[in-house]
C-alpha cells in the first residue's frame, strides 16, 4: 500500500483515529509523519484534521451540496418578479433550493429550464404521466413513447418490429389529428 | 408510548442465501417517487394549517382504498423522541422527518418475515408524499412495483401536481420529472482498503450518481458502507433509470470482488492484521460504540468474504445494524430509564459477539 500523501513511499504507518465513537483510518508514510509531528502538538492535531479531510476528500465531496449550491447561485435573482400563487422570489428560492409552489415553475419557467438541465442534462419530462390525464394528452404521449422504441428497434436492426411500430404510430396520429377536427 | 409491533424488534431466521438478490456487496436497495398535491405550497414555505390539511386529505384518501388495509399509520408528533430515533435508525424515517414534526405522518406494510422489507408513504416530508420500497439484497425491478401499486391506490382520490415539460413537480429541482431515485447500500471494503475507492466514486459522480454515507444527505462514510443513488430523474423513462441503475449496481458487485480476489492473492499484511484485530476485538472486547461497531463488523464481512476467517456464524450485516443502534437497544431491552452510554456500549458488543461467534470466548 502506498502513503496516501506523498503518493510515493510505502505505509510505514496505520493511524486510527477515534473521536466519538466515530474511526477514521489515514495510511502514512514515516516521511510524512515526521513532516506533520514537526508542528507543536495542537497545530499537529489540527494539522491531522486537515490530512484526515484531504485523505477525506471523497467522503467530505460527497457529502457536501456545493454542486446544486454552486448551480443556484448563477441564478440571475436580481429579478425582483414574485410568483403570483406563493409570494416567493428568486433569492428565496436560490437560498432555499426549494420552489415555493408548483406555480413556481410556470412564474420563473426561464431560471428553472437552466437548473433543470444543470442538473439533469435535461429537462424534457418522457416519464409516466398522470392517471386523470385528458384522452388526447395521453394518445400524444403514447406516440412518443412508440417513437423513442421505434428509434431503438432502428438501432439494433430490427426492422420487422419497427414497421408494426410505425403503423401503429400513423394510426395513433390519424386518431390524434380526427379528434383535433371534431373538436 | 404507543405499544405497537412496530417497535418489537424481530429477525428474520431465515438463512440468508436464500434471500433474492442477496450478494453481500449491495446491501439493501430502495426506490421511492415524490409525488406532491396541487392547490398547495411545498412545504419549505407552507404553513402548519395546510401541512396538517395535506395529512388528513391523503390519510382519508389512502384509507378509502381496499388495498390500505394492511398498512398501519402513525402520526409522527405523536410517537416519543425515543420512538422517532428508533425509526431514524432503521431507515424508516429520513432526519427530515424528524424536524418540525407538525402534520408529519407515515404509512407502512412490511413484507415479512422480514423486518427490512417493507413499503411506506411518507407525509409531508420534503415533499408532500414520498412513497418508498426497500428490500433487502438487490431488488431494483421489484421495489418499483411495490411503489407503483401504492401510487395508483393513491391516486384514484387525489391529483398529483403535474406539468406536461417538467413532468412531476417537485420541492426540490433535483428530484423533478419521474421523482424518482433508486438507491442501494453498498458495502465496499475492499475497495476502500485498496486505495481504490476514491477513483470509483470519482467514476461513479461522473455518471451522476449521488454518493453519500449509510444515513443518507449530510452523514459520513463509516464502515465502508455507501448510500449510491442515481442524481438524474428527468429526461430518461422509469424503465431506463431503473435499468441503468441496475447495470451500475452489477457494476458494483463486480468490481468490489474483483478488488476483494486481488486483496485476497496478494493480501497486504495490513488488511490481514485489520480482519485480525477486528476479530480479536470482537471477541473480546466489553463495549462498542455504534460506529466501531460497524468498523469492526465490516473488517470480519472481509475476513468471511475472503475466507482469512472461517470460525464466524454466517450473519446479515444490514440487519445486524438495525439492531444495536442506541434507540434500538433501549426499546429492545425495555430501560425504563434512560441508561448510561457504556451499558448501551456494553450491550451492543453483547448483541454482536452472540450473533457472530461461533463459541463464546468467554461467560457472557
Amino acid at each position: 500500500m502506498i502513503c496516501e500523501f506523498c503518493k510515493k513511499n510505502k505505509v510505514n504507518v496505520n493511524i486510527i483515529k477515534i473521536v466519538n465513537g466515530k474511526t477514521e483510518k489515514i495510511n502514512i508514510c514515516i516521511d510524512c509523519l515526521k513532516s506533520f509531528t514537526l508542528l507543536p502538538a495542537d497545530e499537529f492535531f489540527n494539522d491531522l484534521n486537515n490530512v484526515l479531510k484531504k485523505f477525506l476528500e471523497v467522503d467530505i465531496k460527497i457529502s457536501d451540496k456545493g454542486e446544486i449550491d454552486k448551480i443556484l447561485g448563477t441564478i440571475d435573482s436580481s429579478e425582483s418578479k414574485t410568483c403570483r400563487f406563493c409570494l416567493c422570489d428568486l433569492n428565496t428560492i436560490r437560498s432555499t433550493g426549494q420552489a415555493g409552489c408548483p406555480q413556481c415553475y410556470t412564474e420563473f419557467r426561464n431560471s428553472f429550464i437552466q437548473i433543470i438541465k444543470t442538473i439533469h442534462g435535461s429537462c424534457l419530462h418522457k416519464g409516466k404521466i398522470p392517471l386523470k390525464t385528458g384522452s388526447k394528452e395521453k394518445i400524444q404521449k403514447e406516440i412518443n413513447d412508440l417513437e423513442h422504441r421505434l428509434l431503438e428497434e432502428v438501432t439494433v436492426e430490427n426492422f420487422e418490429e419497427a414497421a408494426k411500430l410505425r403503423d401503429t404510430i400513423k394510426k395513433l396520429r390519424k386518431k390524434l389529428t380526427a379528434g383535433k377536427k371534431t373538436n | 408510548m404507543i405499544e405497537n409491533s412496530l417497535f418489537k424488534i424481530k429477525e428474520n431466521k431465515k438463512v440468508i442465501q436464500e434471500k433474492d438478490g442477496l450478494n453481500k456487496v449491495i446491501l439493501t436497495t430502495r426506490s421511492r417517487i415524490a409525488r406532491n398535491l396541487g392547490g398547495y405550497r411545498f412545504n419549505t414555505f407552507n404553513t402548519n394549517e395546510e401541512k396538517k390539511r395535506i395529512l388528513d386529505t391523503v390519510k382519508d384518501s389512502f384509507l378509502k382504498s381496499a388495498g390500505s388495509k394492511n398498512y398501519s399509520f402513525y402520526n409522527i408528533s405523536r410517537l416519543s423522541k425515543l420512538q422517532r430515533l428508533f425509526l431514524l435508525e432503521r431507515h424508516i424515517l429520513s432526519h427530515e422527518m424528524l424536524n418540525r414534526l407538525c402534520g408529519k405522518g407515515l404509512f407502512i406494510k412490511f413484507f415479512s418475515p422480514d423486518p427490512d422489507d417493507y413499503i411506506s408513504i411518507l407525509i409531508n416530508e420534503e415533499d408532500h408524499l414520498r412513497i418508498q420500497s426497500t428490500r433487502a439484497g438487490l431488488n431494483i425491478a421489484k421495489t418499483y412495483e411495490d411503489i407503483v401499486k401504492v401510487e395508483k391506490m393513491l391516486e384514484k382520490n387525489l391529483s398529483f401536481s403535474y406539468e406536461k415539460e417538467f413532468g412531476y413537480l417537485t420541492s426540490s429541482p433535483t428530484n423533478i420529472g419521474t421523482a424518482l431515485k433508486v438507491s442501494v447500500i453498498a458495502h465496499l471494503p475492499a475497495l476502500v482498503l485498496s486505495g481504490k475507492i476514491e477513483d470509483f466514486i470519482k467514476r461513479l459522480i461522473k455518471i451522476k450518481l449521488n454518493i453519500r454515507g449509510l444515513f443518507g444527505e449530510g452523514s459520513d462514510v463509516v464502515g465502508n458502507l455507501f448510500q449510491i443513488a442515481n442524481q438524474v430523474s428527468t429526461g430518461k423513462y422509469e424503465k431506463d433509470i431503473l435499468d441503468e441503475m441496475n447495470a451500475i449496481c452489477y457494476n458494483i458487485i463486480e468490481e468490489e470482488k474483483k478488488a476483494a480476489r486481488e486483496l485476497k492473492e496478494n493480501m497486504p499484511l495490513i488488511v490481514q492484521d485489520s480482519i485480525s484485530r477486528a476479530y480479536g476485538m470482537l471477541k473480546y472486547a466489553k463495549m462498542f460504540s455504534f460506529g466501531e461497531s460497524l468498523e469492526l463488523l465490516s473488517m470480519i464481512e472481509l475476513g468471511v468474504e475472503t475466507k482469512m476467517l472461517d470460525n464466524i456464524r454466517f450473519f446479515d450485516f444490514y440487519q445486524l445494524i438495525s439492531l444495536f443502534g442506541e434507540s434500538n437497544i433501549i426499546i429492545g431491552e425495555n430501560f425504563k430509564a434512560e441508561p448510561d452510554i457504556d451499558e448501551i456500549d456494553a450491550i451492543r458488543a453483547g448483541i454482536i459477539r452472540k450473533r457472530i461467534l461461533k463459541k463464546p470466548a468467554y461467560k457472557e
